[in-house]
């Protein structure tokens, strides 16, 4: 814990003064992992990383649908991170905060290298031997993960964020800086999107 | 919150606990909501089985610290422009630097000899041109080929040559003006340092395009006439011919190598057409 005394001395040093590190909830973990990374500790963006990466690293992934792009977009997020940490008010969750900056840097680079988004080319099995069932489960799950990638990025980051993230509604808004109406209107078509597809594939099937 | 919404965060599973037992009320009864659920699930299911499995790079978090400590762009830039510079020192033609310099020397000398500092007017320029047209080309670069293949462009090899042997010209003509100050009045060198350098840069300037276009010899050549042509003309040519139309076509052709802003300002499109020429092996007519 960082004394209030030397605190005083480190512009950005802000939210020390209220670090907890015992007997911490999450969020107190995350604030103070977020003061100790304004205070320039390095381990402090280790262990972010180590909690958080896996999830921003998948969060820019599905946005960018490119490797290469989704590890500079991760690594960005932690610099901008660095450098932003004294800014971090503790309001909000420090993962909606993180998948903001994933957000914003990844539209940034992707308007700048200005093509346009391709879908990942899915490999499917084929061949091996297994249940009619099975089978109709794997061919579901297939037309699914092409109906998510038929969808466009914004589309497709309001799902992520809302399943895989597990953020509300309210805090998927403030990360695509967009209103609470888009986000809902996006998840609208998102669902008829999906739903058409998987009409389409019970009518293979049937 | 409408039923559809109530469904995405049930299945999300971020409905508090009265609200969770509520729906489900409401999804026994409703059949849409029931095939929506089926939906969401599937899809949900598909988001967080590819998520997870995604695997970020081990060392991430170290890549992002060694960005964070690494010196800013700034500094990167000014670094590379001196290793760019510092490289193509060595690979302007060596002979230029002590025959620019001894030509300069010899000037100087004549200027003392004859107690005329106006010759260093006459020759500052002359070197100019012609240490800018050795700078480019196969004839003068043995690495040229080998410069051409490397990812620097031919315009920046061009600018990084042009920048030095123009600075060294430069210090030739000032140191010239300095020594020439022990015998002649300041005043009238500064005035002559003035008058120097536009002449010089657009000479230099249409030089280094004429030596891309034409080839070194062709560019030295019509770069010495249309520098001399200004001395010759007017006090011999001009005058003996007698001509209103011709005459006055020579003072305003000596008037235009005596304004300064006209002579900058039409170096700039010479300098920018000649490193575009640079590029482009096409109007390279001299290769």
């Amino acid at each position: 814990m960082v004394s209030p005394t030397i605190a005083k001395h480190i512009p950005r040093l802000e939210l020390a003064t209220t670090c907890i590190t015992h007997s911490m909830t999450v969020q107190e973990q995350d604030l103070d992992l977020i003061c100790r990374m304004a205070s320039g500790d390095e381990n402090a963006m280790r262990e972010i990383y180590a909690t958080y990466g896996q999830r921003l690293f998948a969060y820019a992934l599905r946005l960018t649908n490119d490797h290469a792009m989704a590890e500079d977009v991760t690594q960005e997020t932690l610099v901008i991170a660095w450098h932003t940490a004294g800014k971090f008010r503790g309001d909000g969750r420090l993962i909606a905060w993180l998948l903001g900056i994933v957000h914003h840097t990844a539209m940034k680079m992707m308007r700048h290298t200005a093509e346009p988004l391709e879908s990942i080319e899915e490999t499917v099995t084929g061949g091996k031997a297994s249940p009619e069932e099975q089978a109709q489960v794997e061919e579901m799950k297939r037309w699914v993960r092409k109906g998510l990638q038929d969808l466009s990025a914004e589309h497709r980051a309001v799902l992520e964020l809302v399943f895989y993230q597990g953020l509300t509604l309210n805090e998927v808004a403030d990360i695509c800086q967009c209103p609470l109406g888009t986000v809902k209107s996006r998840l609208n078509y998102a669902r008829a999107h999906l739903r058409g597809v998987l009409s389409r594939t019970e009518e293979v099937w049937r | 919150m409408n039923h559809e919404e109530q469904l995405i965060l049930y299945t999300a599973n971020q409905l508090d606990q009265a609200e969770h037992l509520s729906f489900e009320k409401h999804l026994a009864d409703c059949t849409e909501c029931q095939v929506d659920l089926q939906l969401w699930k599937a899809v949900a299911g598909e988001i967080i089985a590819s998520d997870s499995a995604e695997r970020p790079p081990a060392k991430l978090a170290e890549r992002a610290l060694e960005q964070i400590h690494r010196p800013a762009a700034s500094t990167l830039v000014f670094r590379h422009v001196f290793q760019l510079l510092r490289s193509q020192v060595f690979l302007v033609q060596r002979e230029m630097w002590p025959a620019t310099a001894s030509v300069m020397a010899l000037g100087v000398i004549v200027a003392f000899v004859s107690r005329h500092a106006e010759f260093i007017y006459f020759i500052a320029p002359l070197i100019a041109a012609t240490s800018l047209c050795v700078l480019f080309g196969p004839e003068h670069d043995p690495a040229h080929e080998l410069a051409l293949s490397t990812a620097t462009s031919s315009w920046k090899l061009l600018l990084a040559r042009l920048s030095i042997v123009s600075a060294y010209n430069l210090i030739l003509v000032l140191a010239a003006l300095s020594i020439l100050m022990i015998i002649f009045p300041p005043a009238l060198l500064g005035t002559l340092a003035l008058g120097i350098l536009a002449p010089m840069m657009f000479l230099s300037m249409l030089a280094l395009l004429l030596s891309i276009w034409i080839g070194t010899s062709n560019a030295i050549v019509v770069a010495y006439i249309l520098w001399a042509f200004q001395f010759i003309a007017y006090q011999s040519i001009g005058a003996w011919i007698g001509s209103p139309a011709i005459t006055s076509f020579l003072i305003a052709y000596r008037n235009f190598w005596h304004s300064p802003m006209l002579l900058l300002i039409l170096s700039l499109p010479l300098l920018l057409i000649a490193l575009w020429s640079a590029n482009r092996p096409l109007f390279r007519l001299s290769m």
